[in-house]
């Protein structure tokens, strides 16, 4: 195929889709442990940053039944999260892949580009490399709040054997409290990034599967913002003659 | 329907309707993978419990995780309630598992006696006023409930290493169960656990004698254990060579349930 390359390395993709089934357990679980005492305060007190306290999540988004069902799933697929993470984060240290993914110089002005392109405040896609400024956030972002549900984790997995972690993180009730900011932010990043997958760059999910990308399909070719110029051949706005920096 | 025409190059201008074609990947495959990984995902959705094939891969992890709870658990490690954190007070939960509360009563029962035996050297029977005649351990905890609340209380009672240097605890002494008159309640614990300084047979909790729905008149605290670990309505502690279960390891929870 001649307008086709791989996009995404083997190990990228297996580690990709094998996040996707260990954090879709990982959080299923959770909510479910989460629904056996589904408030933060402790016994005889009243938590100040929780607006929904005593109110279960609903059942249906919940994963393994009852609580120790759940809690037995948590603790055997936080194995499968916390190896791939490393497989992932090891890979692309050392197949160069993070330099796509890292923010650089420029990052908060292109971010602004992308932003204002996609509210229209912007005609023509800016110009980028794999990724665009948005996406090395995000994808940057993804596994530091990962590292910080695995450390909020251990030290509600191990509150008195890991006291200091816990304590750093103020005690039991904040770490338990933070470990469920950092799954409300996962399903956040999951969340816009499968949006986004759908309304603007559909012809990247063969890429994640197979590896191969048309770039001629990409959004940047395609001048696409979400659920414009979602098919290819349509592209209207003049080739890019801006010397804005590909980011 | 199948494309004769095998130049997938071709076969994008033939069909351009189909998004697996369009980019030059075969469509069954393309279906394949997606419905793989569509039904890994509906497999989990759908029965709420997740695969029964799974159960066996679940008890290796926790056998697994059993060895990394045993190799953190420190002696040393101390457990010390934030400075602020209120006590729980009256509301501490009572928990149970008989239909009522238990109470001990002594008209039927005869006078309430906790018993230390099995690999024991001197095996002891303690009523409550020979357990109060013993040195004091007290400490302020937490309570970490397997369900995720935290309380705090102040718990006096017998560090179980005196009762054990009493005894005179064998060396093949590994487990210890816990046994209690709430039905047929009781859990079994690794001696290290049981062993660590602020493992301690509670009679009072926050300065009075243990009340009917908190466990009286003794019960096993420490807070290097989930609280479904921490036997209550205590009767029997015994030194035993090989693990016995409990109440809920037997019925799915982590036996090991460490903190």
């Amino acid at each position: 195929m001649t307008r086709s390359m791989k996009r995404h390395h083997p190990i990228v993709r297996i580690t990709h889709w094998v996040n996707v089934v260990a954090l879709t357990i990982m959080i299923g679980s959770g909510l479910r442990i989460f629904n056996a005492y589904p408030a933060f305060a402790r016994k005889g007190e009243i938590f100040c940053c929780y607006p929904f306290e005593h109110r279960p999540i609903p059942d249906r988004l919940t994963f393994g039944g009852w609580l120790a069902g759940a809690r037995n799933w948590h603790f055997a697929m936080m194995w499968v999260l916390v190896v791939n993470g490393l497989v992932y984060l090891a890979f692309i240290y050392l197949h160069g892949e993070w330099r796509d993914l890292v923010p650089r110089r420029g990052i908060v002005s292109d971010s602004w580009q992308m932003i204002r392109f996609y509210v229209a405040a912007r005609r023509d896609h800016p110009r980028q490399g794999k990724h665009n400024a948005l996406q090395r956030m995000a994808y940057f972002a993804m596994p530091i709040v990962g590292i910080m549900a695995v450390v909020t984790g251990l030290a509600i997995w191990k509150p008195v054997e890991l006291a200091p972690l816990t304590n750093a993180m103020g005690g039991y009730v904040w770490a338990r409290y933070w470990h469920f900011w950092a799954m409300l932010l996962l399903v956040l990043l999951s969340v816009v990034h499968v949006f986004m997958v759908f309304t603007v760059d559909p012809y990247s999910i063969p890429s994640m599967i197979t590896g191969g990308y048309r770039e001629d399909l990409s959004p940047e070719a395609r001048n696409a913002r979400p659920f414009i110029h979602l098919l290819p051949g349509r592209r209207t706005a003049t080739p890019h003659t801006d010397a804005h920096p590909r980011s | 329907m199948r494309i004769p025409d095998p130049d997938p190059d071709a076969r994008r201008v033939i069909l351009p309707g189909h998004a697996a074609e369009r980019l030059g990947i075969d469509r069954r495959r393309f279906l394949a993978t997606a419905g793989t990984s569509l039904g890994a995902l509906a497999l989990a959705a759908c029965d709420s419990m997740g695969p029964r094939s799974a159960q066996r891969l679940l008890k290796y992890a926790e056998a697994k995780n059993e060895v990394i709870e045993r190799a953190l658990l420190r002696h040393t490690s101390m457990d010390a309630p934030p400075r602020g954190a209120m006590a729980a007070g009256s509301h501490f939960p009572s928990y149970f598992v008989s239909k009522t509360v238990p109470v001990w009563d002594p008209a039927v029962r005869g006078v309430w006696r906790l018993e230390v035996s099995g690999m024991v050297r001197n095996p002891l029977t303690l009523s409550l006023e020979d357990l109060a005649a013993l040195p004091r351990t007290g400490y302020r905890l937490d309570h970490y409930c397997v369900e995720g609340w935290t309380a705090v209380a102040t718990r006096t009672g017998v560090a179980l290493t005196e009762l054990a240097r009493l005894a005179g605890v064998q060396p093949g002494a590994k487990y210890v169960d816990f046994q209690s008159f709430d039905d047929d309640y009781h859990e079994s614990w690794d001696i290290e656990s049981a062993t660590h300084p602020q493992t301690l047979i509670v009679y009072a909790q926050d300065g009075h004698y243990l009340n009917a729905a908190w466990g009286a008149p003794a019960r096993v605290y420490s807070p290097v254990k989930l609280g479904y670990k921490n036997t209550k309505y205590l009767t029997k502690i015994v030194f035993l060579p090989e693990r016995t279960g409990g109440y809920w390891s037997d019925r799915g929870y982590e036996w090991y349930g460490g903190v």
